[in-house]
């Protein structure tokens, strides 16, 4: 591949890239940022509490000024405060590229903008931000977020992409956004990774409206979108109750999964208003929303 | 064989392609439609599903059918289809008689009977038949010329309102020359006397081909009357489903229009050839009703018309002696009374009170002094038409009117007392009656031997008395006396009108007096002995299609003809009139039936057809089209390439452009549906705005605000509802949000007047400018100016800053501030009452009754509110914790404002609760 093609489709990409960014960005400043704190005393700027001093405690904590106004000593205490790491992954898949409507977002449209808006928010919010893999170590940069971006625009080729945890870090928080229509015993094996290593996070399941409904019927055959998967059906009408108990049995499935490992589990779908989406996957992080 | 009646085809032998569709359906039984490729992300999910075995690889049967329709269509469409194909009566080429009996029962369908005769003299001219044409109910003699003569005389033919009868029948019979000659007879269906005579004379001289009329003929009965009611009977032929014949009762109105009165509904069972039918009208509109017609039939046997028989005539009574403490056969009218009532409306009173209603004869009994306005007031009456009738009495005999000269309202002088017969002090038997002379309208009635005078006022013999006088006593005394008065006209009887004087009023004769001198109507049938040598002018007469036309011209008949005589050319349906009495002769009386003819077995009766032919190929092929575009839309939906729904808006939208038949929707269930469903829960309602954005957080703020209600308080609302101002009912809302934005039309003044009353009766608007976050600023914001647009209009009280002891801060929660997104303090509510008064040791003011019928702020408390389809918040709020600190709080006062709507002033008397207490505890 001579450097010129190369550059035009590194251009083309970056086109594709900067609208991505904006939208995100703007999808982030609807939200104002409160810092997170730890809600107990800590490392940090914040104020937590005046305490009486306690034996042991340095002489050199005690706060004059509040020890001033009477006979006992106190302490000022502030909240502990750490920097987080979030680590994403999206499912780059063939079969989040599928909208069912011509000018309905494909599922990975959506799930790119929240991922990248929460990274944005994250970073706003002094955390780190990277990727589950190895590509992209958590870092807490503005740059970073065009990494995230970069690395987001890059299809997968399969039709199911298997989540890559290679590279998470310990202690972190995790956000996999996915359509999780593919084989439930790799998220089984990567949500057990993640909690071996002490990682707490949030599955957001994205789905199209038609997955939901499957409004289908007649005689059909269903292609997957890379088209290594086929159904053929007489009648798809008749298929729906059984298509639709399966679907519920999935979504059961994550939400117990999830709350076995102590996760939080959301669901969005692509005909509604990603805001919404977003605000549960910031509360969700911070651990407000349920 | 009825269904194949009037269908033939060009080419028939195409028909045997029909044999081929079995083959037809088993090659397109095997071959399904093609299935449909989609791609489906999902279908990881789809593996392993089986599908219903019951379902075969096979086109569905109903597609099959629609498939089959259509070759069958096609071939059926190509063989020609012909509707009333002609044969022609080939092959004779003597001359031909056209026979119709163009009696009224044919009026209704008379184009097609015409249409039938131009046929078949147009066929005749096709063949050079010499044709003569004759319509029995006028027969003439048959001229046969060419038949293009008759082709220009066709339409100058009318129905009449008669059946052939024999005499005429035999007399066309006996005028008849050729001897050999087919005939083509144009039944009207009804048989009548003769048909079979000269059905048996014309086969003797030829062929007969005879067509029928078989439509359906109804014919109106007179009217009778039946208890104050009028009796309607109608009978049908060929006819038999259930069916509903409207009668419309005509008449003229004061003005002389002609206007439908009333209608009435009879009602055929099935199988039923008679119905009949009641119809109770006022007596004034009676007495104008001329006819009735059953609609839409245009034959003269579907109009009866009405005349003195269904008149009830207005006739006042006047008496002087009101008091009734006599007995009462010695009351001046009793006997009057008796004798009227059964055939005339009586009204009792006195002159001036009455004369304006008008009645049509006034009846004064012993009355003697008239004064002078009643009797300017009866002159002109009587001129007018009015039937004055004197009685004489007690009174009368000794006052002075018409003594010395001749009463304007009197027929006679009389002569000062009267006379005495036949009494205790008086000489001579008491009188009888003479018998009526020829010129009397009592001419024919029989004296009863009986009647005896026993006193009676006498005239002064003047020239004109031998002409008034139309009854007499056995000495030639006048007992009745009449003179006109211009249009009306004055009787005297010399008699009083109880039995002191005579016995007469106790006899049947007075009764049939009175109804001679039309003061009373006829309840008898008429009586042709007792009509003979009377002279009736017909007024209107009738045609065939049961028009009338005035008749006053034609010769009048003598009364026995025209009540017995059976209608013709000299005898026609119509209104006559004698001596101010009017009857009615109809076409169809009490004793006819409409009986359909009955042919001889050899005679073949066809149908007379309606239309001429008319070939069908190209309907039936179009037909065929239109399915198959309906086979391209159903195996477009069975393979899922088009979704059913559209499919079937396709389908629909294609019928109605084919049949162009419009439903209109019916809006009133729609608005039951909307009030069943807001007042059977308790519902939050907004209003619409028109901005999609602001409208679908509004209503995502309710049904978060809903959701919030049925959580924490017993209040449980259903799904909030969008209220359009323009066209929803309000009264069923409590609490009615309006998000003000600026591109929101000003509502219209039936709107302002709804919410008005909305207001008025105890409804709460929470206005809501969503612009705290600026406003809070000191600038008058855009949408703040638009809420001072809309609110002018509206009825709004004095307000004043939410004050901290309004119930709005304790309803529920404990509140004092009320964030929504923004967190402004300003929100306005009804001003407190000026004299409210905090007493002593109460926390709060005692405060006015009632709600606050608006609640005004720019807090956007919606969007707080607003919540997506999984329950989660749809808008940020403030920042991070505190934002959903203020959230909750935006929560509570929305959980507090529907509180205080539907609680009211409950809280408010809550600052009691301590002195109650207090007092049940001692």
């Amino acid at each position: 591949m001579t450097s010129s093609v190369l550059r035009q489709k590194a251009e083309a990409e970056a086109s594709h890239l900067l609208p991505l960014l904006v939208q995100a960005d703007y999808l982030a400043g609807a939200i104002l940022l409160g810092e997170h704190g730890r809600r107990r005393s800590g490392l940090g700027d914040d104020f937590w509490q005046y305490r009486p001093v306690q034996i042991g405690d340095s002489k050199r904590y005690i706060d004059h000024r509040r020890s001033a106004s009477g006979d006992v000593d106190f302490v000022r205490e502030r909240e502990w405060k750490i920097a987080q790491s979030v680590i994403f992954w999206v499912d780059q898949g063939a079969s989040m590229r599928w909208g069912s409507k011509k000018n309905r977002p494909r599922k990975i449209d959506h799930s790119r903008l929240l991922a990248l808006a929460t990274a944005i928010l994250s970073v706003r919010g002094g955390e780190r931000v990277g990727l589950t893999n190895v590509t992209l170590p958590p870092r807490c940069e503005r740059q970073q977020i065009f990494r995230m971006a970069e690395a987001f625009s890059q299809d997968a080729e399969v039709d199911y992409e298997p989540p890559d945890y290679s590279a998470m870090k310990s202690h972190s928080r995790a956000v996999f956004i996915s359509d999780f229509l593919s084989d439930m015993d790799v998220i089984r094996e990567a949500l057990g990774e993640a909690v071996n290593k002490g990682i707490k996070g949030v599955l957001l399941q994205v789905l199209d409206p038609d997955e939901e409904l499957f409004p289908y019927q007649g005689r059909t055959i269903f292609d997957s979108v890379g088209g290594t998967l086929t159904h053929q059906t007489l009648k798809a009408s008749d298929l729906r109750s059984q298509y639709l108990d399966r679907l519920a049995n999935r979504k059961l499935e994550l939400r117990v999964l999830a709350s076995e490992v102590g996760w939080q589990y959301g669901r969005h779908q692509t005909d509604r208003d990603p805001q919404s989406a977003l605000l549960w996957l910031y509360g969700a992080l911070d651990g407000t929303a349920t | 064989m009825t269904v194949l009646d009037g269908f033939g085809f060009t080419t028939p032998w195409l028909l045997w392609g029909l044999a081929a569709l079995p083959i037809l359906w088993l090659i397109l039984r095997a071959v399904p439609p093609a299935p449909a490729r989609r791609t489906f992300p999902a279908v990881s999910l789809l593996l392993g599903l089986k599908d219903d075995d019951r379902i075969s690889d096979r086109t569905p049967w109903w597609l099959l059918f629609l498939r089959m329709l259509i070759v069958a269509l096609m071939i059926i469409g190509l063989a020609g289809p012909v509707r009333n194909p002609q044969d022609d009566q080939a092959g004779n080429a003597g001359p031909l008689l056209i026979l119709f009996d163009g009696s009224w029962s044919a009026a209704p369908y008379w184009t097609t009977v015409l249409d039938v005769l131009n046929r078949a003299i147009d066929q005749a001219g096709r063949t050079g038949r010499p044709t003569a044409l004759v319509q029995l109910t006028v027969p003439e003699k048959p001229i046969f010329q060419t038949a293009s003569m008759w082709r220009t005389r066709v339409g100058g033919f009318e129905p009449k309102p008669w059946f052939p009868d024999t005499t005429r029948i035999e007399a066309f019979m006996d005028d008849l020359e050729i001897e050999e000659f087919d005939t083509i007879w144009l039944s009207d269906g009804l048989t009548y006397d003769g048909h079979e005579t000269l059905l048996t004379d014309l086969e003797e001289r030829g062929q007969v081909h005879v067509f029928q009329m078989s439509r359906p003929i109804y014919a109106l009965v007179p009217a009778q009357f039946d208890a104050g009611d009028i009796q309607l009977t109608v009978r049908r032929a060929f006819s038999r489903a259930e069916e509903h014949i409207n009668i419309l009762a005509m008449g003229r109105d004061p003005s002389g229009t002609e206007r439908v009165f009333d209608s009435l509904v009879a009602t055929f069972s099935r199988d039923a050839t008679e119905t009949e039918t009641e119809i109770s009208l006022p007596a004034e509109l009676r007495n104008r009703v001329t006819r009735f017609d059953i609609q839409e039939q245009t034959s003269a046997g579907a109009v009866t018309l009405a005349d003195d028989s269904l008149k009830r005539r207005e006739v006042l009574l006047v008496t002087g002696r009101e008091d009734r403490e006599g007995p009462e056969l010695l009351s001046p009218i009793h006997y009057l009374e008796r004798a009227l009532s059964p055939t005339t409306e009586l009204i009792t009173g006195s002159l001036i009170e009455f004369l304006p209603s008008n009645p049509d004869v006034i009846v004064l009994a012993d009355i003697a002094t008239l004064t002078p306005n009643e009797e300017i007031a009866l002159i002109e009456w009587v001129q007018n038409g009015g039937l004055l009738l004197w009685f004489a009495g007690p009174r009368l005999a000794s006052s002075d009117i018409a003594r010395a000269e001749e009463h304007s309202l009197m027929p006679v002088r009389l002569r000062v007392g009267g006379r005495n017969i036949g009494g205790a002090m008086s000489w001579g038997a008491p009188k009888t009656l003479a018998p009526f002379s020829k010129s009397s309208p009592f001419h024919r009635l029989v004296v009863p031997d009986d009647v005896t005078v026993k006193t009676q006022v006498l005239a002064q013999p003047d020239p004109d008395l031998a002409q008034r006088v139309i009854a007499s006593l056995s000495d030639g005394t006048p007992l009745v006396t009449r003179k006109a008065v211009e249009n009306g006209q004055v009787i005297l009887f010399h008699v009083t009108a109880n039995a002191e004087w005579s016995t007469l009023p106790l006899s049947g004769l007075f009764v049939e007096m009175l109804e001679r001198l039309a003061v009373s109507s006829s309840v008898k049938t008429p009586d042709p002995v007792e009509f003979a040598g009377t002279t009736w002018t017909p007024v209107q007469v009738m045609d065939g299609f049961g028009r009338l036309t005035d008749a006053r011209n034609e010769v009048g008949i003598d009364g026995a003809d025209m009540i017995a005589g059976s209608l013709g050319p000299d005898l026609m349906p119509g209104v006559y009139q004698s001596d101010g009495r009017r009857i009615a002769r109809n076409v169809f009386g009490m004793a006819d039936h409409l009986l359909p003819i009955d042919w001889p077995a050899h005679v073949v009766v066809e149908q007379a057809s309606l239309y001429s032919e008319r070939p069908l190929g190209g309907m039936v092929l179009g037909m065929a089209i239109v399915l198959l575009l309906a086979d391209v839309l159903a195996t477009l939906a069975l393979t899922g390439r088009i979704g059913t729904l559209r499919a079937i808006n396709s389908i629909i939208a294609l019928a109605v452009f084919m049949v162009i038949a419009t439903v209109v929707p019916s809006d009133a269930d729609d608005v039951d549906a909307r009030a069943a469903l807001a007042t059977s829960d308790v519902v939050l309602a907004h209003v619409i705005t028109g901005n999609p954005r602001v409208d679908e957080i509004a209503e995502a703020g309710l049904r978060g605000l809903s959701a919030t209600l049925y959580q924490r308080t017993t209040v449980e609302p259903a799904g909030p509802i969008g209220v359009d101002l323009e066209g929803d009912e309000l009264a069923f809302f409590s609490l009615l949000y309006w998000p003000i934005s600026e591109d929101q039309p000003t509502p219209s003044v039936e709107a302002y007047s709804r919410l008005n009353t909305y207001l008025r009766l105890g409804g709460m608007i929470v206005f809501d400018t969503r612009d705290a976050d600026t406003a809070a600023l000191g600038i008058v914001g855009r949408n703040e100016r638009k809420l001072q647009d809309i609110a002018r209009s509206i009825d709004i009280p004095q307000l004043e800053p939410l004050p901290s002891d309004h119930v709005l801060t304790r309803s529920f929660y404990l509140l004092q501030d009320f964030p929504g997104r923004y967190a402004s303090r300003k929100v306005w509510v009804e001003a407190a009452p000026s004299d409210a008064e905090r007493i002593e040791g109460m926390p709060f003011r005692t405060l006015n009754d009632g709600v606050s019928p608006v609640v005004i702020g720019g807090n956007d408390w919606a969007a707080a509110w607003a919540i997506n389809a999984d329950g989660h918040p749809m808008l940020p709020v403030g920042r991070g914790l505190s934002g959903e600190r203020q959230r909750e709080l935006a929560y509570r006062f929305g959980v507090n404002l529907v509180m205080h709507v539907l609680t009211g002033n409950y809280k408010s008397d809550q600052v009691h609760v301590p002195a109650l207490l207090e007092r049940l505890g001692q």
